[in-house]
């Protein structure tokens, strides 16, 4: 990596922002992606290191405005410990439940999980599922700028967002779903945790009647980043859940993937996993 | 070089002070300058649980932690753990238990383990199973290091 | 009812016992101090360069820059070293690479520097040209017409007199060892055969993952006397082996061994880094510690022995085996390592695992650019036994016969001597298949599974058996397979045992203990072990071969023994008795007829000492157990004890992943007798799951010479929430040449499950694996039929 040659540990946003604004840094959260990439030198950092995790401001969950508001140095695991998420957004639960391990889950943080934006990032399939956005902030001490993105707009490539070089993601914000909202969540593996995702799945929406309303279907390892499947959820607003929806909402899935063949899976059987277990849980939300 | 910084911190209750380069991991900074040999290098890679510490009461992989970022935290290593009521009767729980074979990994084992009965005292056998997934061991197939955990858990009346 | 006292006297045995390992509480306070551990004062830190290239001509190499790098005292390649000589057991491997390299792992240059950082610094520095060449990424490949050859010359090294000698002959067809073996005459047993079955199997790249990365610390004395501190599993053969490398004395090299991070066998050969080590030592004049990054354990440590297999066995029509036929291709990789030896393994299992009047087979270790095999727990035997199981199911089906039924009707008995010459004393094999069947509910299980095949639930169950013989009593396969033990026994009954054994945390050194204090009446805490430095402690062949509990034993046995008889001898007279009236127990000299007690041994050790006579109770021993070499037709008694094991494994198959999920091993051993429960359980749960993590889930993927996942993250040991229940039961079959009637059984544990679980997952899904390892894409491709399964090279017959 290029050499880290300062070191940056501000107590408020407004320093840290400070910070960003003058030159290109790298910023610091819990880590646990920061360091093996420091180490490989596959990775090009700015020289300066900001370490964040002195702005408390950034932490912690809290519910205002019909949303649930997640500072972004949350670890995962005060997301999997907090009963707002666990009852709210139980596939937000779920994904940080099969999240590495303890130890990664006490370090790592949901905003360095939305920035590094991995294809497999395990965060990524639930929030796009509960249609989250995320707050960005810029400036410095003469005033805060922030603007909100849809986190399916901020997810631009592997390892590329639509953050600039003197934003911070601040936040991570997930509407509260309506009433007789259900979801699933499935992460693909033979571990409960402790493993990069070969595929995972969300998915979420209103069930009425036999049908899935506001349906929404994330996938995530199959394509260059987490993705929505737009079409596939168009299918399930149409009609009931029946064998041909079924049939035709994974179809719709399929057409939405790009997998690849990499250690973990072939791009075939990438597939034959998005079918088989899109059905699985299309059929354990509607079971007839 | 990469730029050095003095960092201060509380390591297994001491005060310390130590000036490390802006790279340097934690598990470095313990075990190449605080003599901290008890945590071990597995993996680099937060894989193995190897280097497990506790800092500010939760266990992290110290491969993974800039030395920097220790600044103005609580840190507690095997050495320091290993000081302690709870960490003696771990301890015991552990050779008794047959939980040891080439030893590697147990350090690092007895920080998480630590932890999974700190935040839970009432662990059960599945739980603790999952508190340790990020924890390799290759020796012992694990089965021994569940039960010496659940001993201390729940210890039997008659003392086993 | 009140204990006697000849009962009460006897009660403090330690036989069968729960005791914790003596090494224990300080491992688990983070006290040991393993090799990472320890830093000698003015040491330097090495990094090696490895190749880029799988098979290239080295052009040129240019260390120029490196050697300016600050803090660095050494940059070293091929030739500053003229004199290196090669390593490996068929000497094919040269420590650093001169001209050509043959693997991506092939060290180039190496680097000494007060850092490892200056160090890493200066590696970046090296340029190296090459002039890549063609590469054979598979064995079938390096056995076709026109394969490049990889070992075609002469290697010539200079002699002690300075003249040029081969020390490795030209290979003309890349094979670099081959083996045959044969009794009776196959086709005649073809000819009686009512059932036949032939299928080729393929048993994966798979690495030990020992926690602690693999290093060294070399130092040389201001006289030239070489000091290492080494985690090798066989220090008086390596001592030996440096000193040839090194052309000096065998006498002046010392290894220590600080307590091992992990073992399984990768320690038994001598691999680049070390010689490398001992090069910047002797360059620099000061210890050089090297230390591998995890990375560097994955693409530069042995690997457990790829095999393809082709085997073809039958049985009559009443279900008695009439023959088998083997032929192997192993993957020997660059270089020739103990990998290719496994054979000697796996004709055992071939041969006389059942009863088999005709049987023949054959290996060829084979050249190619992947990474080179070493030994690994097991040693053959899990890929031996996964085709031979898979077989013994195929035919009890094809006859419909019953599994359990079958295996039965073929096993050995105790007191069968196997045309290949394996004697069995003790043998309990039928009761291990008896217990592990009934304990698991075999049969009904395996019957109700069928059931389930077509009924539309993607979760399937399926229940599979496998079974295992290996060396119990060790292996004779070095002039000697002996170890020495010395005990001293000081003023207050205090017991040193200074034995050859290594401890690698199998439990060698509490077993030894208790074996001691089982003969002189003491308690466990009596005991001080001394079995790491090859200055101290008596020669010993290495631990390898589940050898350690028995060949160690003995040899502990039989020194304490002679201290004990040295304490009767000296006690009788003043106790008006003969020695053989008197015993050692709890901590007394007592009469062995009614436990009273006499004396304290540690006041009769004083006045002993302090007496006229002044004597001490010191004693050595050297076992040397009772087997033979193999003959030049691999046939012989090689041990001089057979262990035994049945594994039985449930799995769930879920359908719509491939992903298998192994629910429990009802396992069954022969262990001869429990010497300490606490440490063979541990050795037969430590080993199911690396059995488990072989069968399921470790691939180390090799594509074309390159290591894709030299990772955990992608190289996936079991973890903990992954485990089975294991319900393990212990024949004990009291073998008359073991310590106190055991056996070994370090590797047994793992050798069977994969091919139980391969049994299970055909129990499940109607569908047979040929190819390990079960993981989910592997086992999904099979059940839609999207597999390739592995097939016999048309032109390597």
């Amino acid at each position: 990596m290029a050499e880290l040659r300062n070191y940056a540990a501000p107590r408020s946003l407004a320093e840290a922002l400070q910070v960003l604004a003058s030159g290109p840094a790298t910023v610091l959260a819990g880590g646990t992606d920061l360091m093996p990439q420091s180490r490989s030198a596959r990775v090009r950092f700015a020289p300066t290191l900001l370490n964040i995790q002195g702005v408390a401001e950034l932490r912690g969950v809290r519910r205002r405005d019909g949303a649930v508001e997640i500072g972004a140095l949350t670890t995962i695991a005060t997301l999997r410990d907090d009963p707002a998420v666990r009852n709210g957004a139980p596939v937000l639960w779920q994904a940080c439940d099969h999240f590495a391990s303890d130890q990664i889950r006490n370090a790592a943080t949901i905003g360095g999980n939305i920035c590094n934006a991995s294809p497999a990032g395990d965060t990524l399939v639930p929030l796009l599922v509960l249609d989250a956005s995320v707050v960005l902030a810029s400036g410095g001490a003469a005033g805060i700028h922030e603007r909100r993105l849809p986190l399916s707009e901020f997810l631009t490539g592997p390892g590329r967002t639509a953050r600039r070089p003197e934003e911070l993601l601040v936040e991570v914000r997930i509407p509260v779903p309506a009433s007789g909202w259900v979801d699933r969540y499935v992460k693909f593996g033979t571990r409960p945790a402790l493993d990069i995702s070969t595929i995972a799945l969300a998915l979420g929406g209103t069930l009425f009647d036999g049908r899935l309303e506001n349906a929404r279907l994330a996938l995530g390892a199959v394509a260059p980043t987490a993705i929505r499947a737009h079409d596939a959820e168009r299918v399930l607003a149409e009609g009931p859940l029946d064998r041909a929806r079924i049939d035709r909402v994974v179809d719709a899935a399929d057409a939405a993937i790009h997998p690849i063949s990499d250690v973990r899976a072939s791009d075939w059987y990438r597939r034959e996993l998005v079918h088989n277990l899109l059905r699985r849980i299309l059929t354990d939300v509607c079971p007839n | 070089m990469s730029a050095l910084i003095e960092i201060e911190f509380r390591l297994n209750g001491i005060s310390r002070r130590v000036t490390v380069p802006l790279q340097m991991s934690a598990l470095e900074m313990l075990r190449d300058m605080m003599g901290q040999h008890g945590t071990k290098y597995g993996c680099g890679e937060g894989e193995c649980g190897a280097c497990t510490i506790s800092v500010d009461h939760r266990t992290v992989n110290s491969c993974l932690k800039f030395a920097v970022d220790c600044n103005g935290r609580d840190i507690q290593t095997i050495e320091g753990l290993a000081a302690t009521p709870f960490g003696e009767n771990l301890n015991r729980a552990m050779v008794e238990h047959g939980a040891v074979q080439c030893g590697f990994c147990t350090p690092g084992i007895m920080m998480q383990a630590q932890q999974v009965l700190t935040d839970n005292p009432d662990a059960s056998p599945a739980q603790i199973q999952r508190g340790l997934e990020g924890n390799l061991c290759r020796c012992t197939g694990y089965r021994k290091i569940l039960d010496a955990i659940e001993a201390v858990a729940h210890p039997s009346p008659a003392g086993d | 009812m009140a204990p006697t006292p000849r009962e009460e006297a006897f009660a403090d045995s330690l036989i069968g016992r729960r005791v914790p390992k003596l090494d224990a509480p300080d491992k688990a306070s983070g006290r040991t101090r393993y090799l990472h551990d320890i830093n000698v004062p003015g040491q330097l830190h090495a990094k090696i360069l490895r190749s880029t290239e799988v098979h290239a001509r080295i052009v040129s190499i240019d260390v120029e820059a490196a050697r300016r790098v600050p803090g660095v005292h050494a940059v070293i390649t091929a030739a500053d070293v003229p004199w290196q000589r090669p390593i490996g057991i068929t000497k094919d491997h040269m420590p650093l690479k001169a001209d050509v390299v043959r693997s991506r792992r092939d060290e180039i240059a190496a680097v000494a520097a007060d850092t490892v950082e200056a160090a890493e610094e200066a590696l970046r520095l090296i340029r190296v040209a090459y002039e890549p060449l063609p590469i054979l990424t598979n064995s079938a490949q390096a056995l076709g017409p026109g394969a490049p050859l990889l070992h075609g010359e002469d290697l010539r090294v200079p002699g002690r007199n300075g003249a040029l000698e081969v020390v490795h002959k030209a290979c003309s067809d890349n094979v670099s060892m081959a083996y045959e073996y044969g009794h009776g005459d196959v086709t005649q047993g073809e000819r009686e055969s009512a059932v036949v079955v032939e299928d080729v199997f393929w048993l994966h790249y798979v690495t030990h993952c020992c926690m602690g990365v693999s290093g060294v610390i070399a130092e040389f004395d201001a006289s030239g006397n070489l000091l290492l501190y080494s985690n090798t599993q066989v220090p008086f053969l390596h001592k030996r082996e440096f000193a040839e490398l090194l052309g000096i004395d065998p006498g002046r090299i010392r290894i220590i061994q600080p307590p091992i991070g992990g073992g399984f066998g990768s320690k038994l050969d001598i691999y680049p880094f070390e010689p490398i080590a001992i090069f910047l030592a002797k360059m620099t004049r000061r210890p050089v510690k090297l230390l591998f990054t995890r990375e560097e354990e994955f693409i530069a440590s042995p690997t457990r022995q790829p095999v393809l297999l082709k085997l073809r066995s039958g049985c009559d029509r009443e279900g008695r085996l009439t023959f088998r036929a083997v032929d192997t291709i192993h993957d020997n990789g660059a270089y020739t390592s103990w990998g290719a030896t496994t054979p000697f393994v796996m004709m055992q299992t071939i041969s006389s695992l059942y009863r088999v009047p005709h049987c023949h087979y054959r290996t060829r270790a084979v050249y190619t650019n992947n990474p080179y095999a070493g030994s690994f727990r097991g040693y053959g035997n899990l890929q031996a036994t996964f085709a031979v199981e898979a077989h013994m199911d195929k035919l009890a089906d094809a006859l419909g016969m019953d599994a359990l039924e079958f295996r039965l009707l073929n096993a050995q008995d105790p007191g069968e001597s196997t045309p290949q010459g394996m004697h069995f004393r003790s043998c309990g094999f039928k009761e291990c298949l008896g217990t592990a069947a009934e304990r698991s509910d075999y049969e009904a299980k395996r019957r109700g599974n069928l059931e389930h095949w077509n009924d539309g639930n993607p979760i399937k169950r399926g229940i599979g058996m496998a079974s295992m013989l290996h060396v119990g009593g060790g292996a004779k396969m070095y002039p000697s397979d002996g170890c020495g033990t010395i005990i001293k026994l000081d003023d207050f009954a205090k017991v040193t045992l200074i034995t050859g054994a290594s401890e690698i945390g199998q439990g060698s050194e509490t077993v030894l203990a208790l074996l001691v204090c089982e003969e002189l009446g003491l308690p466990i805490d009596s005991v001080t072990v001394v079995n790491n430095d090859t200055a101290i402690t008596p020669w010993d062949v290495g631990v390898h071969a589940s050898r350690t509990t028995f060949i160690g034993g003995n040899s502990a046995i039989g020194a304490a023994r002679k201290a004990k008889r040295k304490i009767l001898e000296t006690a009788a007279p003043k106790a008006g008795r003969t020695p053989d009236d008197l015993d050692l127990r709890g901590g007394h000299i007592v009469l062995k007829a009614t436990g009273e007690r006499i004396q304290e041994i540690g006041r009769f050790l004083r006045s002993l000492h302090f007496s006229e006579k002044a004597e001490l109770v010191m004693t050595t021993y050297y076992y040397e157990p009772p087997s033979v070499h193999l003959d030049r037709n691999y046939k012989g008694d090689v041990s001089a004890a057979y262990a035994w094991a049945t594994q039985v494994a449930e799995v769930e198959v879920d359908t719509d992943t491939g992903i298998v999920r192994l629910l429990k091993i009802t396992a069954a051993h022969d262990v001869g007798r429990v010497l300490n429960r606490l440490g063979i359980e541990g050795q037969i749960e430590g080993g199911i799951v690396m059995g488990q993590g072989y069968a399921l889930s470790e691939d180390l993927l090799v594509e074309d010479g390159m290591i894709r996942n030299p990772n955990f993250r992608d190289y996936k040991l079991v973890t903990a929430p992954e485990i089975p229940e294991m319900d393990v039961s212990f024949i004990e079959t009291m073998d008359g040449e073991g310590p106190q009637g055991a056996k070994g059984v370090g590797e047994a544990p793992a050798i069977c499950i994969a091919a139980a679980v391969a049994n299970a997952i055909y129990n499940a899904t109607g569908t047979r694996i040929y190819a390990l390892p079960f993981t989910p894409e592997k086992v999904y491709r099979a059940l839609r039929g999207a597999n390739m399964p592995p097939k016999w090279p048309e032109d390597a017959a």
